[in-house]
């Protein structure tokens, strides 16, 4: 009987450990979201892209609650002290011009996204693509109507924002993004709806022969985060 | 008791599975050798139960060993680009199915054997 309880306790243990096992590895899998491939050469190199990925969002993660312990000390630092509070006043307020803070109020989101015309029946089927320049002049229309903050695809566009063509995709703060294009910005709510105007560019993108997808939502609630990246003046110095 | 003992242990196995966090993608393709190599230990110590010849320390070093083993040989086909860990795959997966074929054949025999019995039963 004692061999067969041991037998059994062995066995359990061994099954947990297995179970145990089985369940990591499926979650491992899953995240990764990867299908078994036959070419080894293709797995190492979607395995050297994973690890680069983990690495990067780690590194974000850990840019984060740098930037959170960062904030924590200011707000230490300037306390019980008038002047240092209304300096940090001030700074939050110029970050959030510059776009270097994440910002909430009513607006628009307009959504972009390629024509779902058959390319054969058309002369030159890169005219159903959206491209940079398209990006570009819907952009401008929202800053002309009053946008005060604008995002692409969770991009935020800053004063040194660059929109550029990059092959099948567009580059925008360095960051590839591809269709479709949501447009976020912040602002009066009918103000930035005239984008959508007759002749606007929204209705030459909308109109034939290049029928590209449009979508115009108005929103009491729109989030833009912040630019991610850094903000440098190295040249250009203040006129004193 | 045997029966038990593995749902017990596979049910707990499984929520700690869940709970525990994901490892690196570079190491789940030794994981997963390392898995299959297991489960053929635990299909061996179950077949070998039932042929009553278990022995413990047989069954835990073959446990550790597969696995160790089959994790280095994937390493070594991964240094010199031959993958065999499919060789090892094929092994464990072959012997999986001998001894899921000595257990089926037990418990068939069994219950084959109670029938008759009933019927003998039955007919006396």
């Amino acid at each position: 009987m004692t061999n067969k309880l041991k037998i059994s306790i062995v066995l359990g243990i061994m099954c947990l450990a297995l179970t145990a096992g089985i369940c990591v590895q499926v979650k491992t899998v899953q995240s990764s979201n990867s299908t078994v491939s036959q070419n080894y050469e293709e797995n190492n190199l979607r395995a050297e892209v994973l690890k680069y990925k983990e690495r990067y969002d780690n590194t974000i993660k850990e840019i984060d609650e740098l930037d959170k312990q960062l904030d924590a000390k200011i707000d230490e630092a300037t306390e019980n002290n008038s002047e240092l509070e209304e300096a940090q006043a001030q700074i939050k307020e110029g970050n959030k011009i510059i776009g270097l803070e994440e910002v909430t109020g009513p607006g628009v989101i307009i959504t972009l996204s390629d024509s779902q015309l058959d390319p054969s029946t058309v002369f030159d089927p890169s005219t159903l693509l959206l491209h940079d320049l398209d990006i570009v002049s819907v952009i401008n229309e929202l800053k002309n109507t009053g946008a005060e903050a604008i995002s692409i695809n969770e991009q935020r566009i800053v004063s040194t924002s660059s929109i550029q063509c990059g092959g099948a995709i567009i580059n925008i703060n360095g960051e590839r993004i591809g269709s479709p294009f949501t447009i976020k910005a912040i602002g009066l709510p009918e103000s930035l709806a005239n984008i959508d105007r007759t002749d606007g560019y929204l209705d030459l993108l909308r109109s034939e022969p290049y029928k590209i997808g449009v979508e115009l939502k108005k929103s009491n609630n729109i989030t833009i985060p912040k630019y991610s990246g850094v903000i440098n003046f190295k040249y250009a110095k203040s006129v004193e | 008791m045997v029966l038990i003992a593995i749902i017990i242990g596979c049910v707990i196995g499984a929520i700690i599975g869940i709970n525990a966090p994901i490892i690196s993608y570079t190491y789940s393709s030794y994981l997963a050798i390392a898995i299959i190599a297991a489960l053929d230990s635990v299909f061996g110590g179950i077949a070998s139960v039932i042929n009553k010849n278990f022995d413990l320390k047989i069954f835990i070093s073959g446990f550790f060993g597969n696995a160790i083993l089959a994790i280095l040989l994937t390493i070594l086909g991964q240094k010199l680009n031959v993958d065999i860990y499919l060789a090892a795959i094929v092994v464990f997966v072959w012997r999986m199915f001998s001894n899921l074929g000595i257990i089926r054949r037990y418990y068939v025999e069994k219950w084959s054997n109670k029938i008759k019995e009933k019927k003998i039963k039955k007919t006396s």
